[in-house]
Protein backbone atom coordinates (compact mmCIF):
# COMPACT_ATOMS: atom_id res chain seq x y z
CA UNK A 1 0.00 0.00 0.00
CA UNK A 2 1.13 3.35 -1.01
CA UNK A 3 1.16 6.75 0.21
CA UNK A 4 2.65 8.94 2.57
CA UNK A 5 2.00 12.60 5.05
CA UNK A 6 3.89 15.05 4.21
CA UNK A 7 3.97 18.52 6.33
CA UNK A 8 5.00 21.94 6.49
CA UNK A 9 5.75 22.41 9.97
CA UNK A 10 9.04 23.51 9.05
CA UNK A 11 8.12 25.90 7.39
CA UNK A 12 5.16 27.11 9.56
CA UNK A 13 7.25 27.04 12.67
CA UNK A 14 9.30 30.27 10.61
CA UNK A 15 6.30 31.83 10.03
CA UNK A 16 5.75 31.56 13.19
CA UNK A 17 9.33 34.07 14.53
CA UNK A 18 11.30 30.57 13.91
CA UNK A 19 9.32 28.60 16.88
CA UNK A 20 11.44 25.98 17.79
CA UNK A 21 11.06 22.46 18.25
CA UNK A 22 11.21 22.82 21.77
CA UNK A 23 8.47 25.33 22.42
CA UNK A 24 6.38 24.05 19.44
CA UNK A 25 6.29 20.55 21.70
CA UNK A 26 6.00 22.38 24.76
CA UNK A 27 2.70 23.66 23.75
CA UNK A 28 1.28 20.36 22.38
CA UNK A 29 2.21 18.10 25.06
CA UNK A 30 5.54 16.03 23.00
CA UNK A 31 9.49 16.16 23.19
CA UNK A 32 11.37 18.10 20.63
CA UNK A 33 12.46 14.70 19.39
CA UNK A 34 9.26 13.46 18.01
CA UNK A 35 8.56 17.28 16.84
CA UNK A 36 11.90 16.05 15.13
CA UNK A 37 10.51 12.72 13.91
CA UNK A 38 7.22 14.30 12.68
CA UNK A 39 8.86 17.18 10.85
CA UNK A 40 11.60 14.54 8.87
CA UNK A 41 8.20 12.86 8.15
CA UNK A 42 9.50 9.72 10.17
CA UNK A 43 6.72 9.46 12.19
CA UNK A 44 2.94 10.14 11.65
CA UNK A 45 1.73 11.61 14.78
CA UNK A 46 -2.19 10.91 16.12
CA UNK A 47 -5.22 12.76 15.01
CA UNK A 48 -5.40 14.91 17.83
CA UNK A 49 -1.87 16.14 17.95
CA UNK A 50 -2.15 16.99 14.16
CA UNK A 51 -5.48 19.20 15.29
CA UNK A 52 -3.17 20.91 18.29
CA UNK A 53 -0.36 21.49 15.74
CA UNK A 54 -2.75 23.22 12.93
CA UNK A 55 -4.13 25.01 16.46
CA UNK A 56 -0.60 26.10 17.48
CA UNK A 57 -0.18 27.54 14.13
CA UNK A 58 -3.92 29.07 14.17
CA UNK A 59 -4.24 27.05 10.80
CA UNK A 60 -6.46 24.49 9.29
CA UNK A 61 -5.14 20.79 9.55
CA UNK A 62 -4.65 20.54 5.24
CA UNK A 63 -2.43 23.72 5.80
CA UNK A 64 0.02 21.48 8.12
CA UNK A 65 -0.55 17.89 6.76
CA UNK A 66 -1.12 16.80 3.13
CA UNK A 67 -1.85 13.14 1.81
CA UNK A 68 0.38 11.91 -0.96
CA UNK A 69 -1.33 8.74 -2.46
CA UNK A 70 1.46 7.90 -4.92
CA UNK A 71 3.99 8.89 -2.29
CA UNK A 72 6.19 6.10 -0.39
CA UNK A 73 4.83 4.59 2.24
CA UNK A 74 5.20 6.31 5.88
CA UNK A 75 6.64 4.63 8.97
CA UNK A 76 4.39 5.60 11.31
CA UNK A 77 4.96 4.68 14.96
CA UNK B 1 18.86 11.05 21.78
CA UNK B 2 15.10 11.47 23.50
CA UNK B 3 15.81 10.29 27.08
CA UNK B 4 14.07 6.91 27.34
CA UNK B 5 16.00 5.79 24.40
CA UNK B 6 18.84 6.66 26.47
CA UNK B 7 17.22 4.49 28.88
CA UNK B 8 17.09 1.68 26.85
CA UNK B 9 20.26 1.47 25.50
CA UNK B 10 21.45 1.80 29.50
CA UNK B 11 18.78 -1.20 30.16
CA UNK B 12 20.98 -2.75 26.81
CA UNK B 13 24.28 -2.21 28.44
CA UNK B 14 23.11 -3.21 32.07
CA UNK B 15 22.47 -6.73 30.78
CA UNK B 16 25.60 -6.90 28.43
CA UNK B 17 27.90 -6.32 31.54
CA UNK B 18 26.22 -8.07 34.11
CA UNK B 19 23.96 -11.26 32.63
CA UNK B 20 26.09 -11.81 29.53
CA UNK B 21 29.32 -12.91 32.11
CA UNK B 22 26.60 -14.40 34.20
CA UNK B 23 25.54 -16.81 31.20
CA UNK B 24 28.81 -17.39 29.90
CA UNK B 25 30.05 -19.15 33.64
CA UNK B 26 26.90 -21.33 33.88
CA UNK B 27 27.26 -22.50 29.87
CA UNK B 28 30.96 -23.23 30.67
CA UNK B 29 29.43 -25.16 33.48
CA UNK B 30 31.91 -22.91 36.25
CA UNK B 31 28.83 -23.74 38.37
CA UNK B 32 27.84 -27.27 38.11
CA UNK B 33 24.20 -28.02 37.93
CA UNK B 34 23.68 -29.47 41.33
CA UNK B 35 20.06 -29.72 42.76
CA UNK B 36 18.61 -26.61 44.78
CA UNK B 37 20.00 -24.95 46.60
CA UNK B 38 23.81 -24.18 45.64
CA UNK B 39 25.06 -21.59 47.41
CA UNK B 40 27.79 -20.87 44.63
CA UNK B 41 24.90 -20.48 42.18
CA UNK B 42 22.72 -18.09 44.62
CA UNK B 43 25.89 -15.93 45.17
CA UNK B 44 27.10 -15.50 41.35
CA UNK B 45 23.02 -14.61 41.10
CA UNK B 46 22.90 -12.48 43.46
CA UNK B 47 25.99 -11.05 42.61
CA UNK B 48 25.31 -10.30 39.31
CA UNK B 49 21.71 -9.30 39.91
CA UNK B 50 22.68 -6.41 42.27
CA UNK B 51 25.51 -5.70 39.46
CA UNK B 52 22.67 -4.95 37.25
CA UNK B 53 20.27 -2.94 39.62
CA UNK B 54 23.27 -0.56 40.51
CA UNK B 55 24.31 -0.23 36.98
CA UNK B 56 20.90 0.82 36.36
CA UNK B 57 20.23 3.18 39.22
CA UNK B 58 23.79 4.83 38.99
CA UNK B 59 22.66 5.24 34.76
CA UNK B 60 19.09 6.76 35.86
CA UNK B 61 20.61 9.13 38.03
CA UNK B 62 23.11 10.42 35.51
CA UNK B 63 20.58 10.94 33.19
CA UNK B 64 18.29 12.84 35.90
CA UNK B 65 20.71 15.41 36.48
CA UNK B 66 21.81 15.67 33.01
CA UNK B 67 18.61 16.11 31.69
CA UNK B 68 16.37 16.87 34.16
CA UNK B 69 13.70 18.24 32.14
CA UNK B 70 13.37 15.41 29.95
CA UNK B 71 13.33 12.85 32.67
CA UNK B 72 10.28 14.70 34.35
CA UNK B 73 8.29 14.84 31.09
CA UNK B 74 5.53 11.90 31.01
CA UNK B 75 5.57 9.46 27.68
CA UNK B 76 4.27 11.34 24.83
CA UNK B 77 2.63 9.45 21.95
CA UNK B 78 5.30 8.60 19.72
CA UNK B 79 7.04 7.22 23.61
CA UNK B 80 3.71 4.88 24.03
CA UNK B 81 3.59 3.41 20.67
CA UNK B 82 7.36 2.29 20.88
CA UNK B 83 6.70 0.99 24.38
CA UNK B 84 3.95 -1.04 22.89
CA UNK B 85 5.39 -2.21 19.84
CA UNK B 86 8.53 -3.23 22.13
CA UNK B 87 6.37 -5.04 24.66
CA UNK B 88 4.64 -7.08 22.40
CA UNK B 89 7.35 -7.73 20.86
CA UNK B 90 8.98 -8.95 23.97
CA UNK B 91 5.86 -11.02 25.11
CA UNK B 92 5.83 -13.07 22.49
CA UNK B 93 9.66 -14.41 23.39
CA UNK B 94 8.85 -14.66 26.95
CA UNK B 95 5.49 -16.75 26.23
CA UNK B 96 7.59 -18.90 23.82
CA UNK B 97 10.86 -19.44 26.46
CA UNK B 98 7.94 -20.00 29.46
CA UNK B 99 6.54 -22.84 27.55
CA UNK B 100 9.84 -24.07 27.04
CA UNK B 101 11.15 -23.93 30.43
CA UNK B 102 7.61 -24.57 32.36
CA UNK B 103 6.33 -27.60 30.22
CA UNK B 104 8.86 -29.25 28.47
CA UNK B 105 11.97 -28.76 30.35
CA UNK B 106 10.43 -30.60 33.37
CA UNK B 107 10.52 -33.75 31.49
CA UNK B 108 14.60 -33.88 31.11
CA UNK B 109 16.34 -31.36 33.65
CA UNK B 110 16.08 -30.05 36.94
CA UNK B 111 17.07 -27.71 39.57
CA UNK B 112 19.65 -24.75 38.15
CA UNK B 113 19.25 -25.71 34.73
CA UNK B 114 15.20 -24.80 34.71
CA UNK B 115 15.93 -21.59 37.01
CA UNK B 116 19.16 -20.69 34.41
CA UNK B 117 16.91 -21.46 31.36
CA UNK B 118 14.28 -19.52 33.06
CA UNK B 119 16.24 -16.36 33.57
CA UNK B 120 17.88 -16.41 30.01
CA UNK B 121 14.47 -16.39 29.01
CA UNK B 122 13.55 -13.78 30.93
CA UNK B 123 16.94 -11.45 29.80
CA UNK B 124 16.47 -11.99 26.21
CA UNK B 125 12.69 -10.90 26.38
CA UNK B 126 13.96 -7.69 28.11
CA UNK B 127 16.68 -7.81 25.41
CA UNK B 128 13.90 -8.00 23.05
CA UNK B 129 12.17 -5.40 24.54
CA UNK B 130 14.83 -2.91 24.77
CA UNK B 131 16.35 -3.90 21.69
CA UNK B 132 12.75 -3.02 19.75
CA UNK B 133 12.62 0.41 21.46
CA UNK B 134 16.12 1.60 20.37
CA UNK B 135 15.79 0.12 17.25
CA UNK B 136 12.70 2.22 16.90
CA UNK B 137 14.04 5.38 18.11
CA UNK B 138 17.19 4.78 15.83
CA UNK B 139 14.87 4.53 13.01
CA UNK B 140 12.76 7.86 13.84
CA UNK B 141 15.82 9.73 14.38
CA UNK B 142 16.62 12.90 12.02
Amino acid sequence: MTGSVSNRIRVLRFLNGEMSQVELGQRIGVTRQTIAAIESGKYSPTLEAAFRIADVFKVPLQEVFTWDANGAAGQGA
Amino acid sequence: MAYREKIGWLSLFAMALTFGPYFVLVAMHVYPDAALPDVRQLILFGVTAVAQAFIIGAGHLYFRRSSPDEARMPPDERDRAIMQRSISSAYYVLIAGMIMVGVMMPFNSGGWKIVNAALFMIVTAEVVHHGVAVASYRRQAS
